[in-house]
C-alpha cells in the first residue's frame, strides 16, 4: 500500500448504492453510506433490518449483489483488488467472538501477524503483549479461550484485531452475546479505542454507547437507511416515525 | 393379574430360559473334543514366536502403510470434494462412491492381479506395498467422508474470523480449520483404523510369501498343516490384543470430546 493512496481525503469506508439479496429476499435495498477517518459510526435498527449484512459487505465477507464498496478508495469488487490484503487493514469483531479455540490467547493474537503480515515470531509476540495490556488481559496470555469469560473473550477478540494494526474496525453486535454484567468491560475498551481516534463502524443495540461514543448514528430498517445524523438527533430527538417506533420498542424491553 | 406381578413373572421367565439354554448347551457339548480342536497348547506354542515376529508384525505393517497412504489420499479427496472447482468435486465424488460401493476384495484383486496381468503395470515395492496401496485406496474413500464431515463441523465463524484477518482460503484451512477438524475426527478415524486392521485379512488373496504373510493367512496355513483349529484361536487372540485397546481408546476419546462441548 503506497502512502499517497492513504490520503486523508479518501474516506476509509464508502458504500455506494449497495444492494444485497439472499435468493429472492432483498436484504439491502440501495445503501449509500460513508465513514470518515477517525469517525465512530453506530448502525442501529431492528433485528433483520440488514445492519449486520451491511457490515459484512464492507469487508466482503458477504459479496454485494450490486453497488460499490470502496475501502480507502479501493474498489473491493474490482478483480484486480487483493481482497485478502485489504482485509488486513479492517479489524472485525464478531457477536460470537470467534476466537480460535485450539490456540492460546497469545497464538490467537500472533497467528494472523505471522501468517499474513509475515512478522517474525518475536515481533508478533511483542505486538500481542502490547495490545493485550491495552485491553487489560496480559495475565491471560497463556490461557485457552474456553477458560475465559465472555467479556474477556470479546476483549481478546478486539485485541486480536488490533494486533494487525488495522486502519479501521468493524463491530458486529459485539455485546449481544454477553451477560449483562460483562457488557461494560467490552464497551469500555471500545470507548477507549474511539477516544484514541480509531475509525469505527459499530452495529449495536447499546444506545448508551451510541450516545456517548458515536459521532454519527444511522438507523437501518427494511434494507434502507431511514435516518442518519448525530446521536443527539437520531437517538434523543428522532425525526422519522420509524426511528421513533424503534427507540420506543427498545425502551419497553 | 396385577401389573407388578406380571412384570416379575416375565422377568423370571426371561432369566429361566437363558439358564436353561446355557445348561442344555453345556451338557450336550463335547468339551473334550472342542478343547482338543481349538485349545491344543502344544500347537499354540509351536506358533510362537513367528505368529508375533512375522504375522502380527506384517498385519501391523500393512495397516500402518494402508492408513498412512489412505489418510493422505483421503485428505486430498476431502479438499477436492469441498473445492469450488467443479471437476475436482466430480472426481472426488466419483472416487468415493466407486470405492465405497465395491467390495474391498475386488479392489485388492484389481491392484494385485488385474493391473499386472491386463496392463503389465505392477506397483513396485513388492507385496507389502501392493497390499497397503490396495487397502489404502479403499480406506481413503471412507476417511475422505470422515474428514469432510469434521471440516464441516467446525463453525462457520472460525473461517470468517480467519478470513477477516486477511488469511487466504488455504491458510485458514491449514492453520485454523483442519486442526480443529482433526480433534473432532480422531475417534471416527481410530474406528477406521480398527476396520483396516481387520481388512488386512483379505490380503491372503495376493499370494503372500512366508515373509510377507499376515495373521489370518498365517493361521490358515498352520491349520492346514495341523488339521486343528487352535491356530485360529491364537490369531483371534492376537487380533483382539491389537483391536480391543484401540476401541477402548476411541471410547475414552469420545467421552472427552463429549465433555469438551
Amino acid at each position: 500500500m503506497s502512502d499517497e493512496l492513504r490520503n486523508q481525503d479518501v474516506p476509509p469506508i464508502q458504500v455506494i448504492d449497495l444492494h444485497k439479496s439472499f435468493g429472492t429476499l432483498e436484504v439491502l435495498k440501495g445503501i449509500d453510506f460513508q465513514v470518515d477517518t477517525g469517525e465512530v459510526v453506530c448502525v442501529i435498527g431492528p433485528s433483520g433490518s440488514g445492519k449486520s449484512t451491511l457490515l459484512r459487505c464492507v469487508n466482503f465477507l458477504e459479496e454485494p449483489t450490486s453497488g460499490t464498496v470502496l475501502i480507502e478508495g479501493i474498489d473491493m469488487a474490482d478483480p484486480e483488488t487483493d481482497v485478502d490484503a485489504v482485509r488486513t487493514r479492517i479489524g472485525m469483531v464478531f457477536q460470537q467472538f470467534n476466537l480460535f479455540p485450539h490456540l492460546t490467547v497469545l497464538d490467537n493474537l500472533t497467528i494472523g501477524q505471522r501468517k499474513v503480515l509475515k512478522r517474525s515470531g518475536s515481533e508478533a509476540e511483542d505486538v500481542a503483549r502490547a495490545v493485550l495490556a491495552r485491553v487489560g488481559l496480559l495475565d491471560k496470555v497463556d490461557e485457552h479461550p474456553i477458560r475465559l469469560s465472555g467479556g474477556q473473550q470479546q476483549r481478546v477478540a478486539i485485541a486480536r484485531s488490533l494486533s494487525m494494526n488495522p486502519d479501521m474496525m468493524l463491530f458486529d453486535e459485539p455485546t449481544s452475546a454477553l451477560d449483562p454484567e460483562l457488557i461494560g468491560e467490552v464497551l469500555d475498551v471500545m470507548q477507549s479505542l474511539a477516544a484514541d481516534g480509531m475509525t469505527m463502524m459499530v452495529v449495536t443495540h447499546e444506545m448508551g454507547f451510541a450516545r456517548q461514543a458515536a459521532d454519527r448514528v444511522a438507523l437501518i430498517d427494511e434494507g434502507v437507511i431511514v435516518e442518519e445524523g448525530p446521536p443527539e438527533q437520531v437517538i434523543v430527538a428522532p425525526q422519522h416515525p420509524r426511528t421513533q417506533a424503534f427507540l420506543q420498542a427498545l425502551e419497553h424491553t | 393379574m396385577k401389573k407388578q406381578t406380571r412384570k416379575r413373572l416375565i422377568r423370571g421367565l426371561l432369566y429361566g430360559s437363558f439358564i436353561l439354554i446355557v445348561v442344555v448347551f453345556a451338557l450336550s457339548a463335547d468339551w473334550e473334543t472342542i478343547a482338543r480342536a481349538f485349545g491344543d497348547i502344544e500347537i499354540a506354542i509351536d506358533m510362537f514366536p513367528e505368529v508375533l515376529t512375522i504375522a502380527a508384525k506384517n498385519t501391523i505393517l500393512y495397516t500402518a502403510g494402508a492408513f498412512s497412504f489412505g489418510f493422505v489420499l483421503a485428505l486430498l479427496l476431502a479438499l477436492m470434494k469441498m473445492s469450488t472447482v467443479g471437476p475436482y468435486r466430480w472426481f472426488a465424488n466419483t472416487y468415493i462412491e466407486l470405492f465405497r460401493g465395491l467390495p474391498a476384495l475386488v479392489t485388492i484383486i484389481l491392484i494385485a492381479f488385474a493391473l499386472p496381468i491386463a496392463l503389465g503395470v505392477a506397483i513396485p515395492g513388492g507385496t507389502l506395498v501392493r497390499g497397503s496401496v490396495a487397502l489404502g485406496l479403499v480406506a481413503a474413500a471412507y476417511m475422505a467422508e470422515t474428514i469432510r464431515a469434521g471440516v464441516e463441523a467446525v463453525p462457520r465463524g472460525q473461517t470468517e474470523a480467519a478470513r477477516s484477518l486477511g488469511m487466504t482460503r488455504s491458510t485458514a484451512m491449514v492453520f485454523i480449520i483442519l486442526p480443529q477438524a482433526f480433534r473432532i475426527i480422531i475417534p471416527p478415524l481410530t474406528n477406521e483404523l480398527v476396520l483396516l486392521i481387520k481388512d488386512t485379512s483379505l490380503l491372503f488373496v495376493i499370494g503372500t510369501t512366508p515373509q510377507t504373510v499376515e495373521l489370518t493367512k498365517y493361521g490358515r496355513d498352520f491349520m492346514s498343516v495341523t488339521f486343528n483349529g487352535t491356530p485360529l484361536t491364537v490369531i483371534a487372540l492376537v487380533y483382539l490384543a491389537i483391536t480391543l485397546p484401540l476401541t477402548r481408546v476411541v471410547a475414552q476419546l469420545e467421552k472427552r470430546t463429549a465433555k469438551a462441548r
